[in-house]
């Protein structure tokens, strides 16, 4: 697997911790949301670094209880057309202003590369003979018709800027 | 008409360089075809039955004359010389060559068009009122909102892969000529008390196998809110539409489940917490885009015109396609002409490359440059000055382009059914055909007045049969053709889903029970009763008995 | 596996390139004219001639790859189904476009 890094972000290295372990201490681990939803304060102060496993079924409303105390998040694509994991990105970054990392995982496709940074992801988890795919995609497009979360701003906005108005003519 | 700046050539042009490395993939193998399918779609290319299909978008349903000429350079230089024209403002080619169809894009994004997002699980063409910015009744033209959707709504990072598609509708006039009541979300201009533009924002109408009327959201949304209300709908919709069974997978199923209220209220929640990101955009660029669309400098010229009124008076087909296929234009002098793309006999919404180029050419010399494309699939002159409908018509009838019957019986919707499409149960075309042909007599067709049939090859309701006056359901029947009629459907602003009147009817029988309901309601009206009227006084037992009960 | 069949079928597919309706022949290669299409009398001919359908799909020469019932007499076969029999001519609406025409219509 490569690890495509959308932002350049300092990449997590982490684990998956299993079902029924306990992280040991100082562990950077990713735990399904789920437990992390049982999980006693405890549980979190032992490891060193915990990051919730999101799967696309979760509703945005449980991320509110742990978007403070996690570092980083991994949201689980079933499919690449799932696109709750883009509205999941979206709720993480804006509603509960997370400013760890956001990973996809699952056959997320290159050609979703600049949906996925523009979402709020940093990084991707893909097969080896993608990541070439991934990084030509990232340069794609040079403009964008939508102020996004991963701090583009919209043509709407910028063609009435200065800086703009000396580009659009 | 929108021209494109540096900003929307250059992202245009990376969407067609993006497909053609899309398509270079998918030749090497690089991508599957269960990957790429999605990427295909969402720049408007289908497999069909006999070859791809290419569904190419015209915003708002307003083109101009070059962009008019492509359209028939196209059809002439990489498919068969011709194109159907739509009910969602588009015209479809029907034999691309996968390789060629990068170039196709590359040619549409020279004249400032394109086919993103007219298929696929996203935010399609927003279409409106083919009369818009030249129509005497409406409030304000529409298509300078439609334009912000449509850069809004194109690339969007989150909402490229919902549910199910999305189409958003929007007219500025009384008469809904959008059908926006059958969108996922359908606006309306309108005016508050306090003399602001605004919108009523509906949602979750639709067709299919599952027909939904839209209902109302919110009364009055101000201008300046409209991207971030509408990004709030999607994305209540994006996280909790249903994605386990695509039948019931469009917001119209979300909304049905939920209730509109608790819809309603959930979208003003996420609005309240995003209407001040700046996702709306800014006073300068609302007014930018509306400068395009300033109403042509058209000089006051006489309504009265005695050589028109001499001509219908010795012409009787001038005379009814003066009655039919011209409107009433803001302008004194003034008339938006209905090119009818349904000759009798006919395939309803086709045109050749030399009818395109020839409505390109009479644009040039009668509105302005300006051509429309109407969702019951017929073209629009706008801004014809009254003068020169006589030598206008003319030339239109000479090229076969004249017929008389626009909002006529014979001005059928038919989807491209068995004859293209692989989802198909039957044929529409044919159907459309022989109606039409039975049908042939302008006199008779004057007298029957105002009726819209509308048919489907299968339930997916292309044809919107749903919103048919009369509309025909195409169903396979052990494996052979065979036609539902439905009764008392409007695409219009008295919207209703028409219901099924009985068993079906093989070819020709469906063309007999459509005679028998017309000779029911011509025996059965009132003084100037309309169709619809007369069905919905009359209600459908008196028509089953005509269409069934001789049996 | 083998598949059931209740009677003759055939394999039609669509050119990746041009999206043109072709139908496999027995020599393994696609052909536009249905005359020339392999018939699979048996669950297990079937089965051959999707492994061969299919890995045509896997190398990129085809796609949306369908066993369809087959109307045979004598020498003569169509795709039984009105659907697949259209695919075999082209639209009944337009006699001057597709196979109808000519058997190597492009
Ligand atoms: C020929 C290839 C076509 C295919 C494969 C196709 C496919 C579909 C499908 C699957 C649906 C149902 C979607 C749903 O209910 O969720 C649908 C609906 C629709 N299509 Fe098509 N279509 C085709 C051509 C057309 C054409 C030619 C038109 C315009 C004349 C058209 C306009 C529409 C409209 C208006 C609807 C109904 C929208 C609604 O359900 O609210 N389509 N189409
Ligand atoms: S209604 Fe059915 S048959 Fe007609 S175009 Fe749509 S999917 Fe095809």
């Amino acid at each position: 697997m490569a690890l495509i890094n959308l932002t350049g972000i300092q990449p997590t290295e982490f684990e998956v911790l299993a079902d029924d372990a306990s992280p040991s201490e100082g562990a950077t681990v990713a735990v399904p949301l789920a437990r992390l939803l049982e999980a006693e304060e405890a549980f979190f102060k032992s490891a060193g670094s915990v990051g919730a496993i999101i799967d696309t079924e979760t509703s945005y409303d449980a991320l509110a209880a742990v978007a403070d105390k996690i570092a980083f998040a991994v949201i689980d694509f079933p499919a690449f057309g799932d696109g709750r994991g883009f509205s999941l990105a979206v709720r993480l970054r804006k509603d509960y202003a997370f400013k760890g990392e956001i990973r996809a995982v699952g056959p997320v496709i290159p050609d979703q590369a600049l949906f996925l940074l523009r979402a709020g992801f940093d990084t991707v988890d893909a097969a080896d003979e993608r990541k070439a795919a991934f990084e030509a995609a990232l340069e794609r497009f040079p403009a964008f018709y939508q102020t996004d979360f991963g701090g583009q701003v919209s043509v709407a906005h910028t063609r009435h800027s200065a800086e703009g108005q000396r580009k659009a003519s | 008409m929108y021209a494109y700046d540096t900003f929307d050539h250059a992202m245009v042009n990376a969407r067609v360089a993006e497909f053609r490395d899309q398509v270079e993939r998918r030749m090497t193998g690089e991508l599957t075809e269960e990957e790429f399918r999605p990427l295909r779609l969402m720049n408007g290319l289908y497999l069909q039955l006999h070859a791809y299909m290419l569904r190419v978008a015209i915003p708002y349903g307003t083109l101009s004359a070059d962009q008019m000429r492509k359209l028939a350079h196209i059809a002439r230089k990489y498919d068969k010389g011709y194109g159907h024209f739509t009910t969602r403002q588009n015209i479809q080619y029907n034999w691309p060559k996968l390789s060629e169809t990068p170039d196709i894009l590359q040619e549409l994004a020279d004249v400032e068009m394109h086919a993103v997002q007219t298929s696929g699980n996203c935010i399609r063409n927003v279409t409106t009122d083919q009369f818009a910015g030249a129509t005497a009744d409406e409030v304000a033209d529409p298509r300078p909102y439609a334009e912000l959707i449509r850069q809004w709504s194109s690339f969007h990072p989150e909402f490229s892969f919902l549910p199910r598609k999305f189409k958003i509708a929007i007219t500025g006039a009384k008469t809904d000529r959008a059908a926006i009541k059958w969108h996922d979300i359908g606006l309306v201009v309108k005016e508050n008390d306090e003399g602001e533009i605004g919108f009523e924002v509906l949602a979750g109408g639709g067709m299919g196998r599952t027909p939904v009327i839209a209902k109302t959201v919110r009364d009055f949304l101000p201008v300046q809110d409209l991207l971030s209300y509408l990004e709030a709908m999607l994305r209540v919709y994006n996280e909790q539409g249903r994605r386990d069974n695509k039948y019931k997978a469009r917001i119209k199923i979300l909304v049905e489940a939920m209730g509109v209220e608790e819809y309603a209220r959930q979208v003003e929640a996420e609005w309240e917490k995003i209407r001040h990101i700046p996702i709306d955009v800014p006073e300068e660029e609302v007014a930018r885009i509306k400068a395009f669309f300033a109403p042509p400098p058209l000089a006051v010229l006489a309504d009265d015109v005695p050589a028109v009124d001499e001509l219908a008076g010795k012409n009787f087909i001038f005379k009814a396609w003066l009655a039919n296929n011209t409107g009433a234009h803001k302008v004194p002098g003034y008339a938006n002409v209905t090119i009818s793309l349904k000759p009798h006999g006919g395939i309803p919404g086709d045109a050749s490359d030399e009818q395109m180029d020839l409505v390109a050419d009479l644009a040039d010399t009668y509105s302005q440059s300006e051509i429309r494309v109407s969702h019951e699939q017929n073209l629009i002159l706008p801004h014809v000055a009254k003068k020169d409908l006589p030598e206008l018509w003319q030339k239109l009838d000479e090229a076969g382009l004249g017929t008389p019957n626009a909002g006529l019986l014979t001005d059928i919707i038919a989807c491209p059914g068995l004859d293209y499409c692989s989802l198909a149960n039957t044929r529409s075309i044919p159907i459309a055909q022989t109606i039409t042909e039975r049908f042939d007599d302008m006199k008779r067709l004057m007298d029957i007045g105002p009726l819209k049939i509308k048919i489907s090859g299968c339930i997916n309701s292309c044809g919107h049969h749903h919103a048919g006056h009369i509309g025909i359901l195409g169903v396979d029947r052990k494996g052979t053709e065979n036609y539902q009629i439905l009764l008392g459907g409007s695409g219009g602003e008295d919207a209703s889903k028409a219901a099924i009147l009985g068993p079906g009817f093989d070819e020709d029988g469906i063309v007999d029970a459509v005679e028998k309901v017309v000779a029911v309601y011509l025996g059965e009206r009132e003084e100037g009763e309309e169709f619809l009227a007369a069905y919905r006084r009359l209600g459908p037992d008196t028509f089953k008995e005509a269409v069934y009960g001789a049996h | 596996m083998a598949k059931k069949i209740t009677g003759p079928q055939l394999i039609l597919a669509n050119r990746l390139d041009d999206g043109r309706a072709v139908f496999l022949t027995a020599a393994g290669a696609w052909s536009k004219q249905v005359a020339e299409a392999a018939v699979a009398n048996s669950e297990e001919e079937l089965t051959g001639l999707l492994s061969v359908a299919q890995a045509a799909e896997v190398s990129n020469q085809v796609v949306s790859v369908t066993p369809v019932a087959a109307d045979v007499s004598g020498d003569a076969v169509a795709p039984a189904h009105i659907k697949f029999a259209m695919q075999s001519k082209g639209p009944s609406v337009r006699s001057d476009l597709g196979y109808q025409v000519s058997p190597n219509w492009e």
